[in-house]
């Protein structure tokens, strides 16, 4: 495919509008109303809405579904970035292509988890007031303000990432792109100069590196889990596994989310050429990895929660394992696993939907263990004496449809994206072009 | 630090070392946040230790640091004070420093930031100061009044207690808290291999260490300086919950809706404490409530005779709970456990290695390292040990005991004030 042709193909979201867009942004703002509404009666009456309550005698759990959500969207944001930063910084140039999908995903992801933290607290009319000024007394002990500080450090990071790269892009194709969002590229594109390209590839790089740093290390293998793994309380949050876990659940949920989300445009957009079969293939075999070792760590907890562990510890264990829930997870994962291995050895077996099937399921059961992980951990502490009281948690409509509302503004995010920026790289095309000969298969 | 509090048990010397690092990490930190040298801070307070120590003459710690203070300092206040009263015993030395603590000139002040304040948390024998769980800014100040603090907690004789229920039924009449919310809890239990059923007497445990005073994001959750009460600002806490996800008791109890008893019907008295914080009676929908150890009784709000005693101490007709000062050995658990303990006296005479009573105290879940202030009497259920109904049931005296099913399941419902229509 030639740079022209390439050119073209980017360009597409722009000149069309179709009426199953519009269709979908109907039923986007349909589901994102059902969640407003949901959480105004949350405003109104409390969190007694929710299915939550106190545990010790009050026989519930004050943790459930956000944040369990929580978790999972933010797992799926820096999952999203690691993956376009070792895009970069190593030179995974098959992968270029989705790079900017995976942004995209992250900034849209991020967002949803920020909401998650308002719409899980008590008094969302105090976040501003209470936490700002408490900042610089309770950065140094509690988890959760360290938590909301590298998430804020991270948000910056990967939005001045986005707005450096996208400046070469809107640069070389505006006399493409509507019209209408003049004001909106003036604004990216302030101070633009053809000189600068080089100078900014050399800014990204340095971006990608703190990103490729602080990701792993110290979010979602650092102060996400560090949130659970390091309190007294409970006897299966408490210990190392948890870093390498959590971060192994963001990057399956993310390569998931970057597979389904760049299937979509390809599809819709009529993409083959620019997100070429092998990108699939190539994020399957990720995707087969990072599974593997998800189930791997799960393992590791199992197997140290019931040979000869503490008491406390075994129980919880032991009752995770009983949880069909949990059970199911772990079978969807391996379902997951079977079918990414079978295609690996038997190519025919590769299909593009069959694919995106298995990054669904994936992405199901990486929700339903983060949401168990939150709920199990406050059902089984340490201080066993309550356990005549413990009751069961069952997510009500009004945590549930914050489920389908958050999905539904990542949804938004994506569509309107699609109008005002190109989606893939212009970089992506014109490797191509200069690495002519490269066949891309369609 | 040294655990000197006269109700403790016995602690090890690890624990003791533990601390004592964890104390000087503390005030490595404090006198890094000030403008002097931390060396020469922490040399001082070393030093000053060696002095009570009986391993360091006045005179050559004088000697010793003369030089350096007045270079730091441009002064050397401990001459106004120290030689006078160097002749004295160990007490009289850390009286000094102490008073040194409470002069009234800025300048005195710093240099006990930069040594004194070092010395006293160093030799822990200043009354147990508890610098790292107390206002880091009355640590700077100086720490503490120039008296030993006061650290209220509590005595729970469990031998005493035969699950009336009287003290759970007086908290939530004192603090007009909402169905369910039981800030003081009592619950039987059994172990699996006795049949006779124990009780556990479970408020808020006030820790010195307490979990979740250092994981709230916005320091709703606080240690009150004066006299170590760990209360919840309502006008600050954000309702996020991780507090009740960190404490390994289950104390806390969080205002999912409306209130049962409405703002109109609450006592300003017995709302704010004597430092204008909300932080007594039940908390305002979306955020934490707890036990308090009553504050606005201990400031005096609800008249002389009720400081130093809380609603479930009164209500307890067995002598069961003894709330108190725990660092002064007069207060009432202390005293309490003193009687009891000889009450229950070994025969020495006939086995002279034995301990002087059969009295066995504990803290719950002590491994955990929060370092709770309610001592308990009596035996501390194991691993294994289940909950079983009491003699007397939450619903005979009118209370909910499984909130979850009983009023949270209703929804909004619920918020109107348990109505049976909800």
């Amino acid at each position: 495919m030639s740079t022209d042709a390439g050119r073209e193909a980017l360009v597409r979201p722009f000149q069309r509008t179709t009426k199953r867009y519009y269709g979908l942004l109907a039923l986007v703002l349909l589901a994102i109303g059902v969640f407003a509404a949901g959480y105004t009666q949350q405003l109104q009456h409390g969190l007694i809405v929710t299915g939550l309550g106190d545990w010790g005698s009050g026989g519930g759990v004050p943790w459930g579904l956000y944040i369990g959500a929580f978790i999972w969207w933010v797992g799926i944001a820096h999952g999203g970035i690691i993956l376009s930063a070792a895009v970069r910084l190593i030179g995974l140039d098959t992968y270029q292509p989705v790079a900017r999908i995976a942004e995209l995903l992250t900034i849209a992801a991020l967002s949803v988890a920020g909401l998650y933290i308002i719409v899980h607290v008590g008094r969302p009319d105090r976040i501003v007031t209470s936490i700002i000024p408490a900042w610089p007394t309770r950065v140094h002990w509690s988890p959760l303000v360290w938590d909301v500080t590298v998430i804020t450090l991270y948000f910056v990071l990967t939005a001045t990432y986005l707005s450096l790269t996208i400046r070469y892009d809107v640069h070389r194709l505006r006399d493409r792109m509507p019209d209408i969002f003049d004001p909106v590229y003036d604004l990216m594109l302030i101070g633009y100069t053809e000189k600068e390209d080089e100078i900014v590839e050399r800014m990204v790089w340095w971006v990608a590196l703190a990103i490729i740093i602080l990701a792993p290390l110290l979010l979602h293998g650092g102060v996400i889990p560090w949130l659970f793994a390091l309190l007294p309380s409970m006897a299966g949050w408490a210990g190392g596994v948890q870093g390498p876990s959590f971060l192994m659940i963001a990057l399956t949920s993310a390569i998931s989310g970057v597979i389904i989300a760049a299937a979509i445009f390809r599809r819709v957009y009529g993409w083959q050429e620019l997100i070429g079969d092998e990108v699939f293939r190539g994020l399957a075999k990720w995707l087969g990895f990072f599974g593997l070792l998800f189930l791997w760590l799960q393992l590791q907890q199992v197997v140290t929660g019931i040979f000869a562990a503490p008491v406390s510890l075994t129980h919880a264990t032991e009752a995770k394992l009983a949880k069909p829930l949990y059970q199911a997870l772990i079978a969807m994962v391996v379902a997951a696993e079977a079918y990414i291995f079978a295609s690996a050895l038997k190519p025919k077996l590769f299909t593009i939907p069959r694919l995106v099937g298995a990054s669904l399921l994936v992405l199901a059961a990486t929700l339903t263990e983060k949401v168990l992980f939150v709920v199990e951990g406050l059902q089984h502490a340490h201080f066993s004496l309550y356990d005549g009281v413990a009751g069961t948690y069952v997510p009500s409509l009004i945590e549930l449809s914050s489920l389908l509302g958050t999905t539904a503004i990542v949804v938004l995010y994506f569509m309107i994206f699609a109008k005002l920026i190109p989606v893939v790289e212009l970089h992506a095309v014109e490797d191509e072009h200069d690495a002519d000969g490269e066949e891309v298969s369609a | 630090m040294s655990d000197d509090r006269s109700t403790g048990d016995d602690r090890s010397t690890d624990r003791a070392m533990y601390d004592e690092w964890q104390d000087r990490e503390r005030m490595e930190q404090l006198l890094d946040e000030t403008e002097y040298d931390t060396e020469l801070g922490m040399e001082l307070a070393e030093d000053a230790q060696r002095v009570v120590a009986g391993e360091l003459s006045e005179a050559e710690f004088e000697e010793r640091h003369h030089d350096a203070v007045v270079e730091e300092f441009g002064q050397d206040d401990r001459e106004l004070s120290i030689p006078d009263e160097f002749e004295d015993d160990d007490s009289g030395f850390r009286e000094t420093v102490q008073r040194l603590a409470d002069g009234e000139e800025v300048d005195r002040r710093e240099v006990m930031k930069a040594g004194g304040v070092a010395a006293m948390a160093l030799s822990g024998s200043l009354g147990g100061t508890k610098l790292g769980s107390r206002d880091e800014s009355a640590a700077q100040a100086g720490g503490g009044e120039g008296e030993e603090d006061t650290q209220y907690g509590m005595v729970i004789n469990l031998n005493n207690c035969d699950g009336c229920l009287a003290c759970m039924v007086a908290c939530k009449q004192e603090n007009n808290t909402s169905r369910g919310s039981s800030w003081m809890y009592v619950m039987a239990f059994e172990e699996d291999a006795q049949d006779d059923e124990s009780f556990l007497v479970r408020p808020c445990q006030h820790c010195d260490e307490a979990a979740c005073e250092k994981v709230c994001p916005v320091g709703a959750r606080h240690t009150r300086e004066d006299d170590g009460i760990v209360l919840t600002d309502y006008e600050i806490c954000i309702g996020c919950r991780y507090c009740q996800v960190a404490c390994p008791y289950g104390v806390n109890y969080f205002q999912w809706g409306e209130p049962d008893t409405p703002e109109s019907e609450l006592d300003p008295e017995h709302v704010y404490d004597e430092r204008g914080k909300r932080v007594d009676s039940r908390p305002v929908k979306g955020t934490m409530g707890k036990c308090t150890f009553c504050p606005t009784r201990q400031d005096g709000k609800q008249g002389e005779d009720k400081v130093g005693t809380t609603a479930c101490e009164d209500a307890c007709a067995m002598d069961a709970i003894h709330f108190g000062d725990m660092n002064n050995p007069e207060s009432a658990p202390n005293q309490h456990l003193e009687e009891y303990r000889s009450e229950q006296s070994n025969d020495r005479e006939d086995w002279e290695n034995r301990k002087e009573h059969t009295v066995s105290t504990f803290r719950l879940l002590e491994d955990k390292g929060t370092d709770p202030n309610v001592v308990y009497v009596g035996n501390e259920p194991g691993e294994h040990a289940h909950q079983v109904e009491g003699p007397v049931t939450y619903e005979d005296v009118g209370l909910v005991d499984n909130r979850k099913e009983e009023v949270l399941d209703k929804g909004k419902a619920a918020n109107d004030g348990g109505g049976e229509t909800a």
